[in-house]
């Protein structure tokens, strides 16, 4: 029925030797909540690969599940469900000397240069310890290695014998980075490599690491929020939003062409360089849903400025139909705010409860528009749900009545354009808008 | 200057290319430790002893004691024999006192080359530290330096330091600070006999040292009191006046001083290991054994520590336990088991913030091996926190042990205890024998107030900043 990618598709177009490949990856982990509370979905679903001497940018907001996702790479973090193959092995089974193994050849260039290095410990130890965890070689030789790669991140060999805080925080990184170097890995994640850094060391660390590639062929996962460091450094870019990948392609089409409506937003925050170019900014409302409680349909389908209308409401007021979403959003929110202590009490005794009531929030939202009245009659329903603290009830009303095919159906990543550019979102389908298009009418 | 095999001298290539402050070094010590080469070997030999004692059945018992024999026949510099103090007034001048001087001022010379020598030797370490800081050390910088620069800086934990180191070599040196010793004066006093000038007959004789005790008890009546830094009618020097039975008060402090260090030190050692090492397995795996190590603390830490010290000690009576070290291993055993949870909660805190490092998930990500992250990555910055609560808690663990001793608990009687000492001196406050109570009091305070000053320098020394508030629940302890 539409353009559905699936494994086939994508192994099909492959350019060349696939050295990681991410099959319908989950890590959910208990906050430290109470038990049976819902996990916290950090990765929910995330398929991807990643080709030899590629790097592929790893993107989202803070909390979007990037670094998880990259931890879960790592096998820092157990991965729930789903398979992690490097070069064909599943990593998240691995156990004994095979993951042993496994860690040589992967690495990790840490966010923090102030966190990643042991200030206890010399420069040299630092840098030897995976050589001495893996038994690598003699101990002269070892030592050896280490003022190699020292020099080959630049820095001095006499620099062996100092403390890391002796060093900048630019040149500490470069220290984290010849760790990552000394067990030669394939592939390297590197979570935030720089975003710690003055904006003057960014530029030189980043192009240390697109020398090392160079130079040993190395494959990166480069995790950023920085657009523009990412537009810079890689080949592809993945985008993720509340652990899952909404979109993913070579990087110059992504940026020039963003498929995906939260591709869209995202890059719309991002400054324009060049003031004399008009760009209308999309401003996202509220805020990310608890990834304990993701919606059931699209991941993005509480802040989509393009969602699908439902068919009967195609033609209402686009104020009118965005007062309704921001309702919504209200119910979540005060559905996921605990209620206070105070609040239960009270409910206890029978009073009214302290949160704004609905006979204030709705003259609020709806009271200078021209509702027609069979869409009031759905409000004031679910109105009156919430006032009797039901706001699971109101939801659920509101979501029957004015929810779409976003709401409902978790989309597929389906392919865009002819470069192997995939996109989590129903528009993509046939008898849809393009969110492009959309967008388009936004602005104006 | 720095060329590429320089970074891998080992040390020994780096002293002889450099000899020099090794040498003259090594020289001193040599000189410090020869002239008290037989005091360390009988060192060796009483631990030995203590360690047959502690297997029941004592086997090679008579080994060790003929061991002790020989290394006791060693001369050493700082040793009764060589500064004697314990002659008598022969009518016309001192005989077998140190160049014939006053029983007195023999005594305190030798307590005076006593602490010189310790202090000597201090200095010498140290001394060795920085002449290897200054010409072998390969890094010209650690993080460790800064905490050494600023406890010297911090005169409050100096303070303490040497009112600790002061209390150490009390202990240490206790055969030979006292004026008598042990075996004559408190544990076998009718098996010797002092010699003494009498008035009456204008003679010398003789007199056991029972007899003579019985005869210069301080008991509150003018007569009946032999105050500090006064002789007694048998010519008997004692600097801190003699207890109630007439027994030397100093000869039986500076062997209290003894029991109520190991007793300490040891239990909190053991407290502090097995602390620091819940520490960082609960740190490390966090869920489930942290919980389980909460239960396991609060369940003891609810425990009225005194209490529980009493009634393990009732329960213990009679028995093989109760008996070891004079009831020393069994108090040993009691605090640290009560003591441990104090540790563990005071260096849990900085256990999970160290645990949460990056460096620790770096170490990971290369597959080291979690004892070695937790040696390597975790302890060496808890150990600190670990020593200061261990240093505030010491003082606890001294008052409690003469808190016990003085309930008639504890160590057993003959061996000197401080709160026993007190206990006896108790009637006496009000009296002229108001020596008794007070002295060991007044070290026990000394003491406490020594280790708690060292404890804030080194919380000082680690991080300046810190501001640790919950010191008064460190020094409360289980007094
Ligand atoms: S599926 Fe719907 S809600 Fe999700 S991104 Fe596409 S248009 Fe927006």
């Amino acid at each position: 029925m539409s353009t559905t990618s699936t494994e086939e598709e994508r192994s099909t177009e492959a350019r060349g030797d696939t050295i990681l490949e991410v099959n319908d990856l989950k890590t959910y982990y208990e906050d430290g909540g109470f038990l049976g509370s819902n996990p916290v979905k950090a990765v929910d679903g995330v398929s991807f690969d990643i080709q030899r001497g590629e790097t592929l940018g790893l993107v989202g907001e803070s909390g979007c599940g990037k670094s998880t996702l990259g931890r879960t790479l790592m096998r820092l973090e157990e991965a729930t469900a789903g398979e992690v193959k490097l070069n064909g092995t599943d990593i998240t089974t691995l156990s004994g000397s095979d993951l042993k193994q496994f860690r040589k050849d992967v690495q990790m260039v840490f966010q923090d240069p102030d966190s990643s290095l042991n200030e206890r410990m010399t420069v040299g130890e630092i840098v030897r310890e995976p050589l001495d965890v893996h038994d690598w070689k003699t101990p002269s030789e070892r030592r050896e290695r280490v003022r190699e790669l020292l020099e080959t991140v630049g820095l001095q060999e006499q620099h062996y014998y100092r403390y890391p805080h002796q060093f900048s925080g630019g040149q500490r990184q470069r220290i984290g980075i010849a760790r990552a170097l000394a067990l030669e890995p394939e592939f390297i994640i590197l979570d935030e490599p720089v975003s710690a850094l003055d904006v003057s060391v960014q530029a030189k660390i980043l192009n240390l690491l697109e020398d090392l590639q160079n130079e040993f062929g190395l494959t990166y996962l480069f995790i950023a929020h920085d657009l523009a460091v990412v537009r810079h450094i890689c080949d592809r870019v993945a985008v993720m939003y509340l652990g899952n990948m909404m979109e993913i392609g070579p990087a110059d089409e992504m940026f020039d062409q963003p498929a995906n409506p939260y591709t869209h937003a995202l890059l719309s925050s991002i400054p324009e360089p060049d003031p004399t170019i008009e760009r209308d900014r999309i401003t996202l409302r509220g805020t990310p849903p608890s990834p304990r409680d993701p919606p059931a349909g699209c991941p993005f389908s509480t802040r989509c400025p393009v969602k699908i209308r439902p068919e009967a409401y195609r033609d209402m007021d686009p104020e009118l139909w965005e007062r309704i979403e921001v309702f919504r959003e209200v119910l979540r929110e005060r559905s996921r705010a605990d209620p206070s202590l105070s609040d239960r009490v009270r409910k206890l005794l029978g009073r009214e409860s302290h949160r704004a009531g609905m006979d204030e929030i709705i003259p609020e939202l709806f009271g200078e528009l021209d509702v027609p009245s069979s869409v009031m009659t759905h409000i004031r329903e679910a109105a009156d749900y919430a006032e009797n603290d039901d706001e699971d009830a109101a939801q659920t009303y509101l979501h029957e009545e004015f929810g779409s095919v976003c709401d409902h159906e978790r989309p597929d990543q389906l392919t865009v354009g002819n470069r192997g550019r995939l996109s989590l979102c129903h528009r993509h389908e046939p008898e849809y808008e393009e969110p492009a298009a959309v967008f388009e009418t936004l602005v104006q | 200057m720095s060329t590429t095999t320089e970074t891998e001298i080992p040390l020994r290539q780096r002293v002889a290319e450099n000899p020099q402050p090794a040498l003259i070094w090594a020289a001193i010590g040599a000189v410090l430790i020869g002239a008290e080469l037989g005091a360390i070997l009988q060192v060796v030999g009483a631990v030995a002893g203590v360690v047959v004692n502690l297997i029941p059945g004592d086997p090679g018992a008579s080994a060790v004691q003929s061991l002790q024999a020989a290394f006791d026949a060693i001369p050493t510099l700082i040793s009764r024999d060589v500064i004697p103090n314990q002659g008598y007034w022969n009518g016309t001048g001192y005989e077998n006192t140190f160049l014939g001087l006053s029983p007195a001022v023999a005594w305190a010379i030798r307590v005076a080359v006593v602490y010189a020598y310790a202090f000597a030797v201090l200095a010498w370490a140290w001394n060795g530290y920085k002449r290897f800081r200054r010409h072998y050390r390969r890094v010209d910088w650690t993080p460790r330096d800064d905490v050494v620069n600023r406890f010297r800086g911090h005169s409050w934990g100096k303070f303490g330091l040497i009112i600790v180191i002061t209390f150490v070599v009390m202990a240490v040196f206790a055969p030979t600070l006292g004026p008598t010793t042990m075996e004559q004066n408190i544990l076998q006093p009718y098996d010797y006999e002092v010699s003494y000038w009498s008035e009456d007959t204008q003679s010398v004789e003789t007199v056991l040292v029972g007899e003579a005790n019985l005869g210069s008890g301080s008991q509150g009546a003018g007569d009946e009191n032999v105050a500090p830094l006064t002789y007694d009618d048998f010519g008997r020097f004692h600097p801190f006046g003699t207890a109630t039975n007439g027994k030397d008060l100093f000869t039986q402090v500076v062997f209290g001083a003894r029991i109520s260090l190991t007793i300490a030190v040891v239990a909190m050692g053991i407290a502090g290991l097995i602390g620091l090492a819940l520490a960082m397995i609960t740190a490390y795996y966090k869920g489930l054994a942290d919980l389980a190590t909460v239960l396991v603390s609060d369940s003891i830490q609810a425990l009225p520590v005194i209490m529980v010290l009493i009634l393990m000690l009732v329960i213990f009576q009679n028995t093989w336990v109760r008996e070891l070290y004079d009831g020393a291993v069994l108090i040993i055993l009691i605090f640290s088991i009560v003591y441990w949870p104090f540790i563990w909660r005071s260096i849990r805190g900085p256990a999970l913030q160290v645990s949460e490092q990056d460096w620790i998930d770096a170490a990971k990500s290369f597959g080291q091996t979690p004892t070695q992250v937790m040696r390597k990555h975790m302890a060496p910055y808890v150990f600190s926190y670990m020593l200061i609560y261990a240093s505030l808690s010491l003082g606890g663990i001294i008052i409690s042990v003469a808190g016990l001793s003085y309930l008639g608990l504890g160590i057993t009687a003959p061996t000197p205890e401080w709160g026993r000492l007190i206990a006896n001196g108790q009637q006496y406050v009000a009296s002229p024998s108001w020596h008794i109570s007070l002295v060991p009091g007044l070290l026990i305070t000394l003491v406490v107030t020594g280790l708690n000053a060292f404890g804030d320098g080194i919380r000082d020394a680690i991080d300046p900043q810190a501001d640790t508030g919950d010191e008064a629940a460190a020094t409360g302890g289980g007094a």
